[in-house]
């Protein structure tokens, strides 16, 4: 659990940075607005506190797209920022080739399938049941993963398993802030009373 | 018990193994001599020449004195595909490096297998050697009776990748352990994953409720319980195990907070309280840990929350003893 801990206070580390860069550039948001900041700072901060896994990669460069979220990305990202750029636009070329390549070859094969099985095989429907139902759910997998659409099956387990890990993290660090807070605002009231 | 130790490759490199593959090896060997001249008159890297001359001594001299090495290998075979499962997590991004960087020396199914010795070698020159056009080699086991040529055993590697990994899933995502089939361990990875998603926003949600403004943390929090001071008893007690908890959140990196509290331990406080909390923050202090601990911590809280008789602490002593001051107070 090492690991996980050292990944936490990196996380909080960097969430509570982000935090102040955002309200410092705009004060008095309302409930909404400050909803969205968080979960936006705690997203970027956890994918940049773990620096060098693919959906890490995508969420960044995802939020990098929005003008607005720029300068909080540059500034969590900053011991590593001059690697990352590079290595991002090179993966992310290289993973597209690599499916779009893929898709070719799935469809043309899938293509060819499909004019063969029009005739015989009833006797292997619940293999095709099971491969039909395979594939929808790596779907919707890709989905919610992070950068998900550019990934083989396989890397796409990897990256979920990290996922998993990472949201972990999130989470419990945000149950104890939130608990922590809770109980400060209780006390805080309890007195006045 | 005869396997067959069978090695999978488009671009030959090296097979061991066999009657049958050693027709097999020697047509390898003339393909990858005609390749390597290939790859030389291309004008490749020289540093792709020099993988390329290191490569055929090791292979030459693991091929053939090493029958009884393979044969000790195919007698322990979960050994040798875990190996295998790890080279081949490593060297799959060296590999789609080398795929992407071809000027078409080789062509597209470079599947490749890694030998005993080249990928020592290659872990010794890693950094060069990443750069470079690698070739890769997985070692396939044929077993008995069951299909040798290419594609299939392709497709056997990749499925016992997958399983490998839904292994590790399963053991993450709670749950999962009665569930066999790929489909459902999906399923369940779905499911956990929009879950995990859900509690996140639900969690920002309910921290955008309880602070008024969004450079809340822990600097206010602390800085608001410095000053105001704290109802005696029940409140000083979940103060000081939030304290202690947001404490070892940070404890990393803010120093001026630690030492703001610990001021704040000797300052402007009741006597009884200051002792309160300096006695519990000291024995709290050393040689706690985040994770042990953290379960007490919410246990601790929720009871108290719910009940106000005195709680009992599984592991807190330090708390304890605060909670046995303040009944005397």
């Amino acid at each position: 659990m090492h690991t996980s801990s050292k990944l936490k206070s990196e996380f909080i580390k960097k969430w509570v940075k982000g935090l102040q860069i955002c309200c410092s550039s705009k004060k008095n948001m309302d409930f909404l607005e400050r909803k969205k900041k968080i979960k936006l700072c705690a997203d970027i901060a956890l994918a940049c506190a773990k620096n060098s896994t693919s959906w890490s990669i995508a969420l960044i460069s995802e939020a990098k797209k929005h003008d607005e979220n720029k300068t909080l990305v540059d500034n969590l990202l900053r011991p590593e920022s001059q690697i990352k750029p590079q290595k991002t636009n090179h993966q992310m070329c290289a993973s597209h080739k690599r499916v779009r390549s893929k898709k070719i070859l799935k469809k043309s094969h899938h293509v060819c399938q499909r004019m063969k099985k029009m005739g015989p095989p009833k006797s292997n429907i619940a293999t095709y049941i099971a491969k039909r139902l395979v594939k929808k759910r790596t779907q919707v997998l890709k989905r919610l993963v992070p950068g998900g659409e550019s990934m083989d099956e396989f890397s796409l387990i990897e990256e979920a398993l990290d996922y998993i890990l990472s949201l972990k993290v999130q989470v419990d660090v945000m149950r104890t802030l939130a608990n922590a807070t809770e109980v400060l605002n209780q006390s805080d009231s309890s007195i006045f009373d | 018990m005869l396997h067959c130790h069978y090695t999978t490759m488009n671009i030959p490199g090296n097979t061991s193994g066999t009657d049958v593959s050693v027709l097999e090896r020697q047509q390898a060997r003339m393909k990858w001599q005609q390749q390597q001249q290939e790859g030389l008159s291309n004008g490749n890297d020289h540093r792709f020449r020099a993988r390329v001359e290191i490569k055929p001594d090791p292979d030459l001299q693991y091929e053939w004195p090493d029958f009884s090495d393979a044969c000790q290998d195919q007698l322990i075979p979960p050994l040798m595909t875990d190996h295998n499962v790890k080279k081949r997590k490593t060297h799959e991004d060296y590999k789609q490096k080398a795929v992407s960087k071809e000027n078409g020396v080789k062509d597209k199914k470079i599947k490749g297998c890694s030998d005993e010795n080249s990928t020592e070698t290659s872990l010794k020159e890693k950094p060069k050697v990443v750069e470079t056009q690698k070739q890769e080699y997985i070692h396939v086991r044929a077993r008995r009776g069951q299909a040798t040529d290419s594609h299939s055993l392709a497709e056997r590697v990749r499925r016992e990748k997958i399983s490998e990994r839904m292994k590790y899933l399963q053991d993450l995502v709670p749950g999962c352990n009665k569930i066999t089939g790929k489909a459902g361990m999906l399923d369940e990875i779905i499911n956990y994953v929009q879950s995990l998603q859900k509690q996140v926003e639900f969690l920002s949600m309910k921290l955008a409720t309880l602070q008024p403004r969004l450079d809340f943390d822990i600097d206010s929090l602390i800085m608001k319980e410095m000053f105001e001071i704290p109802a005696i008893g029940y409140s000083s007690e979940v103060a000081n195990s939030t304290y202690f908890q947001v404490n070892s959140l940070l404890e990393m990196g803010n120093s001026p907070i630690d030492t703001m509290l610990r001021r704040s331990t000797g300052g402007p406080v009741s006597i009884p309280e200051a002792f309160v909390l300096s006695s519990c923050f000291n024995q709290m202090q050393p040689g706690v840990t985040w994770d042990g601990d953290l379960h007490n911590l919410y246990r601790m809280e929720i009871q108290q929350e719910s009940t106000t008789i005195p709680f009992q602490p599984h592991k807190f002593t330090g708390s304890y003893e605060g909670s046995n001051l303040k009944m005397e107070l």
